[in-house]
């Protein structure tokens, strides 16, 4: 009985994850409406029915205070979306805070934690909605005003603009026939980006015949006909659809417990393997055959399987940015800024895992960024920028890698300061402070440019934690900064963990893996093809020089004798090909990933371990970053500085 | 779990000199299997370890405190710890006992040592027959910087 109870609080859980998320997700979005006489509906509707659902969920649970908020903020929701009352910035600031309650009460009862007080919001939340219950289905009437309220829709395109026609200037056209209520984007039906404006004014009926022509489409909005339901840009589309009865909720453990076992499974198939290998000369062929037939559609089967498990376990990247509007809209009224945010690529797939773990790490830089990076309105306008700063969020795949990329228009970070800042705390500082000595500066531990008298960025989790925490999960991080310019930070993610496709290789007498995503192409060369040039070493490769690295050099491995025939692994496209010399490569392997993340292990060039199942551990190579050291060292290569 | 006050300990020698280590942070005692060296890494660290599905990096011991490394043989040990959310493998000479130690035979490291003391040294405890050195492995750990036996 107890263990239904526990499976069904699961659910709950999960179901109040789902609602709490479409609650962020569209309560910015609300923002955006205030003033006007009616909210866009699509947004309403869609928060509405999630704290209806909130509070049904909660009271079958007996959640009363989670119960008590939802049906609070329903009650509220309920008057603005009637028109009983007027959608003001106090109203959504109240709703936001009354959210993040709920998100805490939440918390709260899952930890098994006492219940937490939502009394003082429950209060705000009566003061704000309409004295008395409005009873349903009671209709709500809205003054009158002198003038009618119009919506326009503006679809910009390529033909308008080049007439010089743009928002801009619909924008004047509007003013001078009435009050622009609010303005959004909003995203039209082919997918196009759309303006919707409402106004109050009397536009001539000429006028609203000749702006057609110009893409502007006005109609006055009628009391009963609110806004077309065209949904706002915040509010995803993609995503709104996941709450049809498709879908099936999984704890995220039991995921991991899959793949731990698909883990345990790809071993033993290896080791299966090999046995099968070992036993060949003294099995009759035929039978031999169809071992071996047998071991190999197992070992597809198994990788068909570990793909499709590894897909379940995507969840797109906008799980993290959906965050940042609320992170920043805070922010930016602590510190006074302007901030807007831009965001791309939030539908991009990555591992659920690494979602969870970079949440913070993204919040961090974009804290940091509204906080140091960005300067205040005055400021900015000395400088001959907009005033309103721009924080920009984009999220890529490529291949086996996940890109996020968090940049602002601010300042750019002052490197004296953060060397002169450096030198107090300690820490050694280059001759030549480039963008990756800046950011080896600023995430080493200790390393804090903070104020004591800045609480708004920071929060105890330092640039040092987003670096480990990245290096933890496979990634790299990269910098962009440019004076006046801005800042730019780059991470690259794995898109999976755990398991990947690694080829092995030896040296001297130790094995190594090499993950084949970072492989371009393996190749046999003879030592005698290996110039000496400037203290290092090239290779013709594909008709261009190519700088060779001897992994035995640069891991320090002894090797017996030298060799005529090597193997090696190219890194990198066209000029930026590295060769990795190594003695041999013995084999491919699907290898289950573990990380070497204890300081005392942590090296550069090695990306983790791995075991083959002989009980031994084996070191998996980062090929990109021994590429890397090579080409800073290699003379003759330009560096590759990065401009924001 | 490593401020946890237990009397039990878990005995070790490195060198000649016993060394003690609470048990509560002592996750299991292996045979020493292969140890895969890890290019690059602190001079005292031999390389990491398959343990129980984990990677474990190696101490070693005798590296650490500053003496030459011994062949490994037949009495050597792997003691996996568990402290500060980290598992680390200390290995040494050899590790047999168990023993309580009653508080009070503990004296703090300054009275023994003079000084400022050694900050990864807990205590030293006597008994009748021997001195035993409690290790605070946080302290130990901590940092990468060579350190003079106790």
């Amino acid at each position: 009985m107890t263990e239904f109870l526990d499976t069904f609080l699961d659910d709950y859980f999960a179901e109040c994850d789902e609602h709490l998320t479409a609650v962020r997700r569209t309560l910015l979005a609300l923002e955006s409406s205030v003033g006007q006489p009616r909210p866009d509906p699509a947004v309403t509707e869609e928060l509405f029915r999630a704290f209806h659902s909130l509070k049904g969920i909660a009271g079958m649970v007996e959640h009363r205070e989670i119960e008590l908020l939802a049906h609070e903020m329903e009650t509220y929701l309920r008057a603005v979306r009637e028109g009983d009352v007027r959608l003001t910035t106090a109203g959504v600031d109240t709703l936001i805070d009354a959210a993040r309650l709920l998100e805490h009460a939440i918390a709260a009862r899952r930890n098994r934690q006492p219940p937490v007080d939502v009394e003082s919001l429950v209060l705000e939340l009566r003061q704000i909605a309409p004295a008395g219950d409005s009873a349903p289905g009671a209709v709500a009437v809205a003054p009158p005003t002198d003038a009618g309220s119009w919506q326009c829709l503006f679809t910009p395109s390529a033909e308008l603009i080049a007439r010089g026609v743009n928002v801009d200037m619909v924008r004047a056209r509007l003013r001078a026939v009435g009050e622009i209520v609010s303005a959004a984007p909003v995203v039209g039906e082919g997918g196009g980006i759309a303006f919707r404006f409402v106004f109050q004014g009397e536009p001539a009926a000429a006028d609203v015949e000749a702006w057609r022509a110009d893409g502007m489409v006005c109609s006055r909005v009628e009391q009963e006909t609110v806004p077309a339901a065209v949904p706002a840009v915040p509010a995803d589309r993609g995503a709104s659809t996941l709450s049809s009865g498709h879908y099936v909720r999984v704890d995220l453990a039991r995921l991991d417990d899959l793949m731990r076992m698909i883990g345990d499974l790809v071993i033993r198939r290896a080791r299966l393997g090999d046995a099968v290998a070992r036993v060949e000369s003294h099995v009759p062929s035929s039978d031999w055959r169809a071992i071996q037939e047998n071991t190999s559609a197992l070992e597809r089967q198994l990788r068909e399987l570990r793909d499709g498990v590894m897909r379940v376990r995507l969840v797109p990247v906008g799980e993290i940015f959906r965050r940042v509007p609320f992170v920043v809209r805070d922010l930016a009224r602590e510190t006074g800024k302007r901030v807007a945010v831009d965001i791309s690529g939030q539908t991009t797939e990555i591992d659920k895992f690494l979602v969870e773990r970079m949440l913070d790490p993204v919040l961090h830089v974009v804290r940091n960024a509204v906080s140091h990076g960005l300067e205040t309105v005055e400021e900015r306008v000395a400088a001959g920028k907009a005033p309103e700063g721009t924080i920009t969020l984009a999220a890529s795949a490529a291949g086996e890698i996940v890109t996020i990329q968090i940049a602002d228009d601010g300042r750019g970070i002052d490197v004296d300061r953060v060397i002169a800042r450096a030198r107090v705390a300690g820490l050694p500082v280059p001759a030549h402070v480039d963008e990756a000595a800046l950011l080896e500066l600023i995430s080493s531990p200790g390393f804090s440019t903070r104020d004591a008298s800045d609480r708004v960025s920071g929060r105890g989790f330092g640039m040092a934690v987003v670096r480990t925490t990245v290096q933890d999960l496979g990634g790299s991080m990269r910098l962009a900064s440019a004076p006046g310019q801005g800042t730019r930070f780059t991470f690259e993610l794995p898109l999976t963990l755990a398991i990947t496709d690694a080829l092995l290789a030896r040296v001297g007498t130790q094995t190594f893996a090499v993950p084949q995503a970072a492989v371009r192409e393996v190749i046999e060369l003879d030592a005698a093809s290996i110039q000496a040039l400037e203290g290092g070493e090239i290779i013709q490769y594909r008709a261009a020089p190519a700088p060779v690295v001897r992994l035995s050099g640069v891991l320090g491995i002894p090797v017996p004798a030298a060799q005529e025939r090597l193997h090696a692994f190219v890194v990198g496209a066209g000029a930026g090909a590295v060769v990795l010399v190594v003695d041999r490569i013995v084999g491919q392997r699907e290898i289950v990933v573990r990380s070497t993340s204890d300081p005392l292990i942590r090296v550069d060039g090695i990306a983790g371990a791995t075991d083959l199942g002989d009980g031994r551990a084996v070191l998996i190579l980062d090929a990109v970053a021994l590429a890397r050291h090579a080409r800073g060292g290699w003379g003759a290569a330009p560096r590759v500085r990065e401009t924001a | 779990m490593s401020d946890q006050r237990s009397d039990q300990y878990i005995l070790f020698t490195v060198a000649g000199t016993t060394y003690a280590v609470p048990s509560s942070q002592i996750a299991h005692v292996d045979l020493v299997d292969e140890i895969t060296r890890v290019p690059n890494a602190a001079p005292f660290v031999d390389g990491v370890v398959f343990s129980r599905g984990q990677i474990i990096p190696a101490i070693n011991m005798r590296a650490r405190f500053g003496f030459e490394r011994a062949p490994i043989d037949l009495r050597t040990r792997f003691l996996v710890v568990n402290t500060g959310g980290r598992s680390v493998g200390l290995l040494v000479d050899a590790c047999r006992e168990f023993l309580r130690i009653d508080p009070s035979a503990i004296h703090p490291p300054t009275d023994v040592l003079g000084g400022s003391g050694e900050s990864y040294v807990a205590g030293i405890a006597t008994t009748s027959s021997r001195m035993i050195v409690i290790l605070n492995l946080d302290q130990l750990l901590a940092s990468n910087d060579p350190i003079l036996a106790a």
